[in-house]
């Protein structure tokens, strides 16, 4: 057992940068520790690890940052990230909510990732990517701390992505000057991305105008064992096992991984046709080993008639969007970036 | 309701360079790797590879003892897990493999000394904040439902009077004291269409107060109410019982002070401002349940002379001795009068050179940063003669805020976000009159913050990071809190305060706060040893 993890740290090691390697190692092991084999979270350790970084409504680097509580009856915060303009470089304290002042702005709501257990909006590593994702679409970001599991099971998690959407659709600051309405993307990585689809579902049922998708990474699953699972387990960083765990920590007590949550297209999944669903695009990490299930994701929204965009990565792992370091990331922020725009 | 945190530094990262992003209070060290700081790690460059290999050690590690590691992480107490190297060889030594040197100062403590706060709170499973939610929602409902009666107007008002709170601070900077004036009266007259039970109407009241007294005296009239010492310690007590601040102090100071008389038999606590004596029961009875035996505990109060006469921090030591005498403690009680803290004197503190020494101060020392920077400042006699005392540890709870800027306006704009923050914590405290009364009290520290200055102001609230410059300066190094402390203060939080509080670890520190604000800091500190210093080590 000892020499073949051997092998696999070794060939782990040679596709990632060394520091990308630390950071993704050190994120697994803590999380092993956290996980508890009844299912329960160790929350307290979780909080003490994570490393936060507060808001900052001095601009850096062009960005700048506040919380706002979205919903008192659930402590529902989120981060609020906005560009400075050139006509006002440094805000002014009291108006962080001051209207848009574009034509069209893209409003991006991002779920981040941590497979529905883990990280929080004020986490370092999503307040960075959501302040590159500013400064790359020239949009403002809504990053939304949805409550977490196990403690908060499904639906939590969409329930709170849809509590923000409306809270997004209805601030008037946000609709962009052209027809004063609020031009909304979702996006997210890993559980983040299923979480995207699932807020988008709601939102086309209710009318809310969406106007794209980004799933990086997105965490779906199913009861069967796919060819790229039995090949990748516990090679990249991720084990089937854990994988497991998370759904069972995320899905109602008793369900199993064909749940719609879970498997969208699957047993127990809905066909979208003849559903306006928005454009997606769907990036897959050629080594992340539920693949398969994101691939299938992407046929399903085909299979639908609806607008995809597959973005396969292939010798990238899980994280590698977290660090500007290889070249899938720039590859990668190069289409989000044309993909939020082509609505300008 | 507009929300920010000032007080953070440079807390975004650089967009894709690798220059280290200073994301701490340390001057940026050129080895640092920039990506992972950026995701709030510090290792260097030059021990990527060696860091990699630890993880692959612990692994391993973890990999040959599956069944166990969930219940070491439990128990085990981790440290500063910004510093990734040390942080993996202190798990490397829970897996009882010998780590390579690592430069911590501090070793993990396996689970022995389990005291009896920890086990009080390990009774009760981790936190289900759903319950919570249960109990209050049904008040959440009708406090949600007032919160939406806001209208259109009163948003427009509340976004209006901040304008002019700010513009009338610029104007009293600049000295324009006849336009400050007609905005005053401008406010009181907003403040009658926006909601002053909640929210930016509350707190703009007491800001507008403020500023009115502050032009006043700058006309040569009214003077600023400081409030008689007993009425302090009353406002003190309600505003510890309604909301968890000043418990979230108390409780982690004296977790640190608990590992720190680990093993000694003679302890002398020094409190810099005793109040009612609300942090001490709770040590007295977690050092009567250490293992081994309790020590013999000194206190050492310090407080202001009351007025009349009455020798009240003895009837203070009194009642501890006798909580103390039925816990089987043995204790004694020295109680220090002194209206400033600067005015007292380490020889009246009487320290015995053999016992652990541990000095204690809640929101004390930002009193002593009297903005004239003179050499023999009271804050560098202070702390000069509390190295002196060579103490095991000094706990430093302080109000996470810049409000000793220079620049009014700047003091000003801080100390509205600051409070307003924690007047929205408030909301959740339900129970009267301690509400009312912590909102008084916070009301005298606004009071004193805007509208004082000199000798008088005394609230000259610094943050985190300029403590540590500060204390590492006069010769103090910290000593890292730990998860356990984490993990109970979170634990107390839940149990006794409503959603919304989190507590942060920030290198060794720990801070409470509202919804993602902190507001708070708690830290730990010993003296560096000095060579040339005949002090006998305890």
């Amino acid at each position: 057992m000892a020499r073949s993890n051997e092998v696999n740290l070794n060939e782990c090691k040679m596709v990632v940068p060394l520091n990308t390697w630390v950071l993704i190692s050190n994120f697994k092991l803590a999380y092993n520790l956290l996980r508890r084999p009844d299912g329960t979270f160790n929350r307290h350790l979780a909080e003490f690890l994570d490393r936060k970084v507060p808001a900052n409504a001095n601009p850096v680097d062009g960005v700048f940052s506040f919380d706002v509580l979205i919903d008192r009856g659930t402590s529902l915060l989120s981060r609020i990230y906005r560009p400075t303009t050139a006509e006002e470089p440094q805000p002014n304290i009291a108006e962080l909510e001051k209207p848009v002042t574009a034509a069209v702005v893209p409003v991006i709501i991002f779920f981040h990732g941590g497979s529905f257990a883990h990280s929080s909006a004020n986490s370092a590593i999503y307040d960075t990517l959501c302040r590159r994702l500013v400064r790359l679409c020239k949009a403002v970001v809504v990053s939304v701390n949805y409550r977490r599991a196990p403690e908060n099971r499904y639906p939590c998690a969409y329930d709170d992505g849809w509590t923000a959407l409306k809270w997004v659709n209805s601030r008037p600051w946000l609709q962009s000057q052209k027809d004063s309405k609020v031009h909304i993307y979702l996006a997210g990585d890993s559980s983040g991305g299923n979480i995207a689809h699932h807020v988008a579902l709601r939102a086309i049922e209710s009318g809310i105008d969406i106007l794209g998708s980004i799933l990086l990474n997105p965490m779906f699953g199913g009861q069967e064992r796919t060819e790229s699972e039995k090949r990748l387990d516990g090679k990249y960083f991720v084990t089937l096992r854990d994988r497991d765990w998370y759904w069972r920590a995320y899905l109602p007590e008793g369900e199993d991984r064909d749940h719609p949550a879970c498997n969208p297209f699957g047993p127990n999944g809905r066909s979208l046709e003849g559903i306006k669903f928005p454009k997606s695009l769907v990036v897959v990490a050629g080594l992340d080993l539920i693949q398969d299930w994101q691939l299938a994701y992407v046929e399903g929204l085909k299979k639908a008639g609806q607008e995809v965009k597959l973005l396969y990565m292939e010798q990238a792992t899980i994280g590698f969007y977290l660090l500007p370091n290889n070249h899938h990331f720039h590859t990668v922020m190069d289409e989000i970036s044309k993909f939020v725009s082509s609505d300008c | 309701m507009l929300r920010y945190d000032s007080t953070s530094s440079s807390a975004g990262s650089s967009s894709g360079s690798l220059s280290s992003s200073s994301s701490s209070s340390k001057p940026p060290q050129q080895d640092i790797d920039g990506l992972l700081a950026g995701a709030g790690y510090k290792v260097r460059s030059s021990e990527l590879r060696q860091v990699a290999q630890r993880l692959e050690r612990l692994e391993t590690a973890m990999g040959n003892s599956p069944a166990d590691f969930s219940q070491l992480a439990s128990d085990a107490i981790l440290y500063n897990p910004s510093d990734l190297a040390c942080w993996v060889d202190s798990l490397l030594t829970e897996f009882a493999e010998p780590p390579p040197t690592c430069s911590s100062d501090f070793i993990v403590d396996p689970v022995n000394n389990q005291t009896v706060v920890n086990s009080a709170w390990t009774a009760a499973e981790p936190h289900t904040p759903q319950v919570h939610q249960n109990i209050t929602y049904d008040e959440q409902q009708s406090l949600d439902n007032q919160l939406t009666v806001v209208t259109a107007m009163e948003e427009d008002s509340g976004i209006r009077l901040v304008h002019m709170l700010m513009t009338c601070a610029e104007c009293v900077q600049s000295g324009d004291l006849s336009l400050a004036t007609s905005l005053i009266d401008d406010m009181q007259g907003l403040l009658t269409h926006v909601n002053t039970i909640c929210g930016i109407g509350k707190v703009a009241g007491h800001f507008i107060d403020a500023l009115s007294r502050r032009i006043f005296q700058g006309m040569g009239g009214g003077s600023v109410n400081g409030g008689s010492a007993f009425e302090n310690e009353i406002l003190y007590h309600h505003f510890y019982e309604a909301c968890p601040y000043l418990k979230f102090a108390h409780f982690t100071a004296n977790q640190a002070i608990l590992e720190a008389f680990d093993g000694h038999d003679c302890v002398h606590v020094v409190d810099f401002n005793l109040m009612h004596g609300l942090q001490w029961p709770a040590l007295i009875q977690a050092l009567a349940l250490r293992p081994g035996g309790p020590p013999l505990l000194r206190l050492t109060g310090i407080g202001p002379p009351p007025p009349d006469g009455r020798d009240s921090l003895r009837e203070i030591g009194l009642r501890l001795a006798e909580l103390a005498r039925s816990v089987n403690v043995r204790f004694a009680f020295r109680g220090v009068a002194a209206s400033r803290l600067e005015d007292v004197k380490p020889w009246m503190l009487q320290v015995n050179p053999k016992e652990a020494v541990a000095v204690n101060s809640i929101m004390q020392l930002h009193r002593l940063l009297g903005c004239e920077q003179t050499r023999n400042s009271p804050i560098d006699t202070v702390l000069s003669w509390i190295r002196g005392l060579n103490p095991k540890i000094m706990t430093v709870v302080e109000q996470e805020a810049n409000h000793n800027q220079p620049g009014f306006l700047d003091r000003f704009t801080e100390a509205l976000y600051y409070y307003s923050t924690m007047f929205d914590s408030l909301e959740a405290c339900r129970i009267q009159p301690e509400k009312a009364l912590a909102e008084i009290y916070i009301q005298r520290e606004i009071g004193n913050v805007v509208s004082c200055e000199g000798s008088a102001r005394v609230e000259r609230h610094e943050p985190l990071a300029k403590w540590r410059r500060r204390l590492s300066g006069a010769g103090f190094r910290a000593l890292r809190l730990g998860s356990n402390a984490f993990k109970q203060a979170s634990m107390l939080l839940t149990l006794f305060s409503a959603e919304g509080y989190s507590v942060e670890e920030n290198e060794g520190c720990l801070s409470l706060g509202w919804h993602s604000s902190p507001l708070i800091a708690a830290s730990a500190w010993q003296a560096v040893p000095a060579w040339d210093n005949h002090m006998s080590s305890s």
